[in-house]
């Protein structure tokens, strides 16, 4: 397989994605490859406030900015603990960070980007804790134009 | 930013408005009509069959008598008025939402008070839209086609299972949000479905009496007080014994035991509850609450439970507040009695909110290290449920009879001046009623009277109602052929109920106390628009729930909110089975 120049690493923090990032560190090539680090914020957060009516404007607001701050937050930290790994290796690095589905939004992003490899972390095991926002394969196998590698499980 | 989208769909829906009110107000769909309210047409048969029999005569005689042919119309059906009904809101809503679809359609948005006020009109008129299809159209088949499988199942499946106007609502909202997505342009209105709902809450106000509210406030203070902190203080034992962390155990306590999502929205932020927290806490309750809003309404009727006691269920034992609203409505579609007492309940829970989260708040402080301290009297302030002064205000209103006579029960009031000529009392009833009083002066007439006043408790003011009493009241009904005051009213009422009283007698007494109450019809269009606001808003609200949402709930919080919900909603049932009567 030629060496990637872009290529795409679908990472959120979860162990899976872990694994993904050890993978792509062991495809790309110093000097020839640019990691672009793509977060996917899923997007059923928008309707995280359910079908709440008894509070006021204001409570809702408080919330809305709260949960955005912290998801920012937590999306930053993952961006500059992975860029930071990137670094250390000398491999060149971007970061997309998007609220969306997550295989639209992985294929918009290989597609925009010009990604040559798409590396993503294989879905959590049935019943393990975690949120329910798994990547649909299927549509992510259909819509790509480059090959796409699962790391496996840890 | 600019909020209005540019699309023809507000034009088109008020096109559809507008066409279904031509269509039925120039008889085209009489035959779809005729199909989806059955009753109706059938009550309007018999009138027009009458009719026109008394036409035909009263054509023979005048042809007979060489006069011109009678001019009579006929009476007015259901039938007719429920298509005269469909036909104006559609002609009023539909030409407003045409005329705004036209404005966007030419207008070209931009920033400011116009663009943002115009945007909400589409996503409005789309649930208004969809509340007139399951209003008028899918609420009837349901109810049809249950009656129609009825002697083939044996069970009325759409009784049975309440599929009603607001369920099926409820649930096409949540169909659409899910498989259609809510389209852009509506996307902006569709989340004033909390102001459609907090504004039937205010115009319910008008609708209680002192005694009611008193009454019912009483019952939901205790009931909510014992299961609110009752269930937040389980929660806290039991996150604690199972480690699921302070902000995790605090933020799932106030969802789980007070209002629910709305509850958990108010706390997460001050008791600094992670992002998973909260969507653990989120999807739990609404599962919870959508599976509670069909299984409550089908129990209360397994166990023919009568409107207060399911509304003091409801109010209690469902987690999230929205469902209680929508299981009220679902269980007595018709009339707003139950979503009085489930809305006091849900008053008494958002009033309980702003004190709760400030004992969260306390508690998080105290068992998390490192966690700052909030301040206690901001919280206090910014959670206070603005609306609710709204429901106190039109309550106070009503009662001091602004909109109608003060002292008025659900909109019924007394008053001898507003009697129509009509209904005062003719000579053969008056005749029957100077004959009783005349029977009730002598000595036998007068202990029956005496014994009958002291058996039923019957007071005038603070001491015990006499004969002389009587006599007056019917001396005074006889001379005015009317009742005058309301205190005469209560009397011969009582009078009216007496054994052995001469029929036409009774009878008249009781013509005379029913033409001295009139309705207002102030508070019968509240009663009417409540519905309305309550159908839409809970179909915005179905739009709000999404599957992702639901999918979160699970783990930990699923297992503690599953326990801590059933025990809640068993614990509810059993105290409304044992202490509460039917009263209002």
């Amino acid at each position: 397989m030629k060496t990637p120049l872009k290529l795409l690493l679908c990472h959120h923090g979860t162990d899976g994605a872990r694994a993904a990032e050890v993978l792509a560190h062991e495809f790309a090539v110093t000097g020839i490859t640019t990691v672009v680090h793509c977060l996917v914020v899923p997007e059923f957060w928008a309707g995280m406030q359910g079908d709440d009516w008894l509070n006021n404007a204001s409570t809702r607001d408080a919330f809305g900015h709260y949960l955005e701050n912290m998801l920012e937050n937590d999306a930053k930290r993952e961006l500059a603990a992975v860029a930071s790994r990137c670094k250390e290796r000398g491999l060149a690095y971007e970061s997309v960070m998007r609220l969306g589905n997550p295989a639209e939004t992985v294929l918009a992003v290989a597609s925009e980007v010009g990604a040559d490899l798409v590396i993503i972390g294989s879905p959590r095991k049935k019943g393990e804790e975690g949120l329910r926002s798994r990547m649909e394969i299927e549509k992510l196998v259909r819509g790509l134009k480059c090959p796409l590698l699962i790391a496996p499980h840890p | 930013m600019v909020y209005t989208k540019k699309s023809p769909a507000l034009f088109i829906i008020g096109l559809v408005m507008l066409l279904w009110g031509w269509l039925n107000a120039s008889g085209n769909i009489d035959a779809v009509q005729k199909s989806l309210q059955r009753s109706a047409y059938s009550d309007h048969m018999k009138v027009k069959e009458k009719f026109d029999a008394e036409f035909r005569v009263a054509s023979e005689i005048a042809v007979a008598e060489s006069k011109p042919a009678p001019n009579m119309k006929m009476p007015g059906t259901r039938f007719d008025e429920a298509k005269a009904f469909q036909t104006t809101m559609c002609y009023i809503f539909g030409g407003i939402a045409a005329l705004l679809g036209l404005l966007i359609v030419v207008w070209t948005p931009r920033e400011g008070n116009l663009d943002y006020y115009l945007s909400i009109f589409p996503g409005m008129a789309y649930m208004l839209l969809i509340a007139f299809l399951v209003r008028w159209g899918l609420d009837p088949m349901f109810a049809n086609w249950g009656r129609d499988a009825q002697p083939t199942l044996g069970w009325n499946f759409a009784s049975i299972f309440n599929l009603n106007y607001v369920v099926l609502g409820i649930v096409i909202g949540i169909v659409i949000v899910n498989v259609f997505k809510i389209p852009v342009w509506a996307a902006n209105g569709v989340r004033t479905a909390r102001f459609f709902l907090k504004t039937g809450v205010i115009l319910l106000g008008a609708l209680y009496s002192a005694t009611e509210l008193a009454q019912l406030g009483l019952i939901s203070v205790g009931m909510i007080g014992v299961f609110v902190l009752g269930s937040i203080g389980v929660v806290l034992y039991m996150g604690r014994r199972m480690n699921t962390g302070n902000s995790m155990t605090a933020v799932l306590s106030a969802g789980v035991g007070v209002c629910g999502v709305s509850a958990a929205v108010a706390a997460a932020p001050v008791v600094n509850a992670k992002a998973a927290e909260i969507a653990y806490t989120i999807g739990t309750i609404l599962v919870w609450g959508v599976g509670c809003m069909f299984l409550f309404p089908t129990i209360g009727h397994l166990l023919n439970m009568g409107p207060v006691q399911f509304g003091a269920w409801a109010g209690t034992g469902i987690l999230n507040s929205a469902q209680v609203a929508g299981a009220a409505l679902a269980f007595d579609p018709n009339g707003i009695e139950t979503l009085k007492v489930a809305e006091i309940f849900n008053i008494t829970r958002v009033l309980f909110l702003p004190i709760v989260v400030l004992w969260l708040a306390t508690w998080y402080v105290k068992h998390e290290v490192g966690a700052e301290k909030v301040d206690l009297g901001k919280v206090l302030f910014a959670k206070f449920p603005v609306f609710v002064l709204g429901f106190i205000l039109m309550f106070a209103l009503s009662t001091l009879g602004t909109f109608t006579p003060a002292g008025h029960y659900q909109g019924k009031y007394f008053s001898a001046e507003q009697i129509k000529e009509d209904k005062l009392l003719k000579g053969k009833e008056i005749r029957a009623i100077e004959g009783e009083l005349a029977r009730l002066k002598e000595p036998a007439g007068a202990k029956a009277l005496q014994d009958h006043f002291t058996e039923k408790a019957i007071n005038i003011g603070a001491r015990h109602a006499t004969p002389e009493d009587a006599y007056k009241g019917l001396a005074e009904l006889i001379a005015n052929k009317k009742v005058s005051a309301r205190e005469q009213e209560t009397l011969l009422a009582a009078v009216g109920k007496m054994k052995g009283l001469d029929a036409v007698a009774a009878g008249a007494i009781d013509k005379a106390s029913k033409a001295a109450y009139h309705n207002s019809k102030t508070i019968g269009a509240f009663r009417d628009w409540l519905a309305w606001l309550f159908s839409i808003g809970l179909i915005g609200l179905g739009m709000q729930i999404t599957m992702a949402a639901l999918k979160q709930a699970g783990g930990t919080p699923l297992i503690i909110g599953g326990v801590v919900g059933t025990a809640k909603a068993l614990g509810s049932l059993i105290v409304v089975l044992l202490f509460i009567k039917e009263f209002i």
